[in-house]
């Protein structure tokens, strides 16, 4: 709320120096995915088409499929993440996923108006394992998401889990404002 | 600067020799804002007080320090990193769409999440007063907001700064202090109802637009009293079962309980007849037209209300039974003519623009002011109707349009427009009015929505999405509004999101790639660029402290953009996200 400007201006300064002491010890780490890597991903990468349970559906990233349903194996998971699905807004998650023929023998220029779109934010190869590995044991082959699933995706307590709560109402703790 | 006396303010002026352009001496630099003030924003050219400027909505601001024979030599005078670029929900950072207002020297801005920031740009420079960070939920508001974590603005009122927040919040704020006076919950994100639009403040009343139609919302427009927090009346935009326009959803399972019809741009407002103008957006599900058979009131429409009781006085729809998410939450600008006409003017996201006659509602002229349009032969010129429309018919058979047995299909404008928040400006002297153009086509895939299974609160509905196979870009289209024709289109290699400045002479405007330009207002010939170097999404504004002329623009691209719809401009992909405030002068 209101602080005077000295305050802000120290505010400021300690806020750069606790991220700067925080930021060290991570950038010299293994970069090994942790176990919660897969659902970090798919809250990023997925979750804004195919909805945090997987479902899919309409929305404005595209009309998606659902992952609840989907029979495809772990390595054709793994090759759709990375290269999309030629002709649908499914992106491609791997990195010049059309540059060099990795994906299907094809190149951009064989797909034309059929490319698939680019994601934002590529994937690493661990990135896009851990979220097949994610997928498979949480999403996959699920029946209608359930409220244990919503809270594992958005923390106990969710507001946004209501829905699955018992008259669909929120918990009153959650609730915004006094 | 809180104890500058009227004889050091006038000193200083005298020595910029620019007395004329400089807030009205008259007054004490920290008099309360009055709707005296607001309602003459002409008496004070050199602050912007409202949103849109004035509240006819017209972003046009007589200064002319800066003008088309030395705007060549605009450079940046002061620049302000902000906050807010942090990630929430599905959103992965924020981005910034606010105007900024100006206040004798002091500028009052928002980032994503909605912190205020004040801050005091005498002497050639911006200094931070303070910063109000409203604390706004960012994993719950982010996860329901449709389309990017965004605020466009505060509004002044008294001597409070009144601002709103994605998670429903609408916040006073002690204007001198930084100090939250009041808060209230007005939107509710359990229903997926969040707030991105500026309040509007009339006659001591904060005036709230709700986002959410893609989450089967039911739309509302609501006045706070800012007295006392309370709300004086709240209008739905879908009438309730047995009122005016529920029988134009014809459906047997309630679709009119999600049908959408949000109200996330803010309005403009004649004093004279007390009358808001407020636009409202798509309806729900956004491309299952057949899940809700009928015109779909009020949704893609023009609303004339009551000030004072949220009253429809009228309404003039758009676009009915809308299969395309042709939201028509435009801006009405407020003209008047020399042979007496007063009209409200609107851009749609349809691809047409609209004169009605702001008394009435009745259509003056209309025509599409973007290069492709595929949806309709064109509009009836009586009732301004597209040329398909039927009354009669539950389901509109617009041309190519989706639905569930052409479930794939291309539209033109696409779902984003033609036009969309990005404010026009209008030049009274020219009458002509300039619009930010998305040029657009794309792609549309319907998925059936199945009454008592797809919608499930707090999740899209939508009825399918979209899809961009082919490449978008923009223009500035002028039009000139005595005559309802296109006076020149100058077109720009992406679509502009950010919206429209005019002065006596010039025309400024946003690049997502990253330029401000400044055009010519009569030929539209750019005479002036200069690359922020981060992706523009707000509008330009312009303002006077110690008698010097500044235009400034918040810098920091976010919105749906660069999530849902960055395929069909590829290179803005390195478009990396900021925040940052700029501001340029001679």
């Amino acid at each position: 709320m209101g602080r005077t400007n000295a305050c802000l201006v120290l505010a400021l300064a300690l806020a750069g120096l606790l991220a700067g002491a925080a930021g060290c010890p991570v950038g010299a780490q293994p970069m090994a995915p942790k176990a919660d890597e897969g659902q970090k991903v798919f809250k990023e990468a997925c979750a804004g088409c195919h909805k945090w349970h997987g479902g899919g559906g309409g929305g404005y990233g595209g009309a998606a499929l659902s992952l609840r349903q989907t029979q495809l194996d772990r390595a054709h998971l793994v090759e759709v993440v990375g290269c999309g699905r030629p002709g649908t807004g499914m992106p491609s998650h791997k990195r010049d996923a059309y540059a060099d023929g990795a994906c299907y023998g094809l190149k951009k220029a064989d797909l034309g108006q059929d490319a698939p779109p680019e994601a934002n934010r590529f994937l690493r190869p661990k990135e896009i394992e851990a979220v097949v590995d994610y997928v498979i044991a949480h999403v996959q082959g699920k029946g209608d998401p359930t409220l244990a699933d919503c809270e594992a995706f958005w923390g106990a307590g969710a507001r946004t889990c209501g829905e699955y709560r018992p008259g669909g109402a929120a918990p009153e703790a959650a609730k915004v404002g006094e | 600067m809180t104890s500058w006396s009227r004889s050091t303010c006038c000193s200083v002026l005298a020595l910029a020799l620019t007395c004329g352009l400089a807030a009205a001496s008259a007054r004490a630099a920290d008099a309360p804002v009055t709707q005296d003030r607001l309602l003459n924003p002409d008496k004070e050219e050199g602050n912007w007080l409202l949103h849109h400027r004035n509240y006819a909505a017209h972003r046009f601001a007589r200064l002319d320090q800066i003008n088309r024979e030395n705007v060549k030599n605009l450079k940046v005078a002061w620049t302000m990193a902000l906050g807010g670029v942090e990630g929430g929900g599905i959103w992965t950072h924020g981005g910034l769409e606010g105007t900024p207002l100006a206040e004798d020297g002091f500028l009052y801005v928002t980032d994503g999440w909605g912190s205020v920031y004040k801050i005091d740009a005498h002497g050639g420079r911006g200094k931070l007063v303070w910063k109000m960070d409203p604390k706004t939920d960012k994993d719950w508001a982010g996860a329901v907001a449709c389309c990017g974590v965004d605020n466009r603005g505060v509004a002044l009122w008294n001597d409070k700064v009144i601002s709103h927040t994605l998670d429903g919040r609408l916040i006073a704020t002690d204007k001198k202090t930084g100090d939250v006076a009041w808060q209230a919950q007005l939107a509710d994100p359990d229903k997926g109802e969040v707030i991105t639009g500026a309040p509007l403040v009339v006659k001591d009343m904060a005036i709230t637009g709700v986002a959410g139609a893609e989450y089967g919302i039911r739309g509302w427009i609501a006045a706070t009293d800012l007295k006392t927090g309370k709300e004086i009346w709240r209008t739905y935009t879908i009438p309730a079962k047995g009122e005016p326009g529920s029988e134009t959803w014809q459906d047997e399972h309630n679709a009119a309980a999600t049908g959408g019809g949000s109200t996330w741009v803010t309005g403009s407002y004649d004093p004279a007849t007390n009358t808001l103008y407020w636009g409202v957006g798509n309806p729900g599900p956004d491309w299952d037209h057949e899940y809700r058979p009928g015109d779909n009131l009020f949704t893609d429409s023009t609303l004339a209300l009551d000030a004072d009781t949220g009253r429809i006085k009228w309404h003039f729809q758009h676009t009915p039974n809308d299969p395309f998410d042709y939201d028509s939450v435009s801006e009405k600008v407020l003209v008047d003519l020399p042979d007496g006409k007063k009209l409200a003017i609107e851009a749609d996201r349809n691809g047409f623009a609209y004169a009605l006659d702001r008394s009435n509602g009745q259509f003056v002229w209309g025509m599409p002011f973007v290069k492709r349009v595929s949806w309709t032969k064109g509009l009836d010129p009586k009732t301004g109707k597209p040329m398909e429309y039927d009354p009669n018919k539950p389901i509109q058979p617009y041309l190519g349009k989706p639905d569930r047995t052409n479930t794939v299909a291309t539209i033109c404008p696409g779902n984003m427009g033609g036009k969309n928040w990005p404010p026009t400006a209008y030049n009274p002297d020219l009458k002509l009015w300039y619009i930010p153009v998305i040029e657009s086509c794309n792609q549309i895939t319907v998925k059936p929505a199945v009454p008592g299974e797809s919608f499930k609160p707090r999740e899209f509905f939508t009825g399918g999405g979209p899809k961009q196979p082919e490449r978008i870009t923009g223009s500035i289209t002028a039009v000139d509004v005595a005559t309802g024709k296109i006076a020149g289109k100058l077109e720009t290699p992406y679509p502009l999101l950010g919206g429209m400045l005019a002065t006596p002479d010039l025309v400024f405007t946003g690049h997502p790639s990253g330029e401000i330009t400044a055009h010519d207002a009569k030929t539209l010939e750019k005479l002036w660029e200069f690359n922020t170097g981060s992706g523009l999404n707000a509008p330009p504004m312009t303002f006077v402290v110690d008698g010097k002329q500044y235009v400034a623009i918040l810098a920091g691209v976010g919105g749906a953009w660069d999530k849902w719809f960055i395929d069909s401009t590829p290179e803005l992909k390195s478009m990396q996200p900021g925040s940052m405030l700029f501001v340029f002068a001679l």
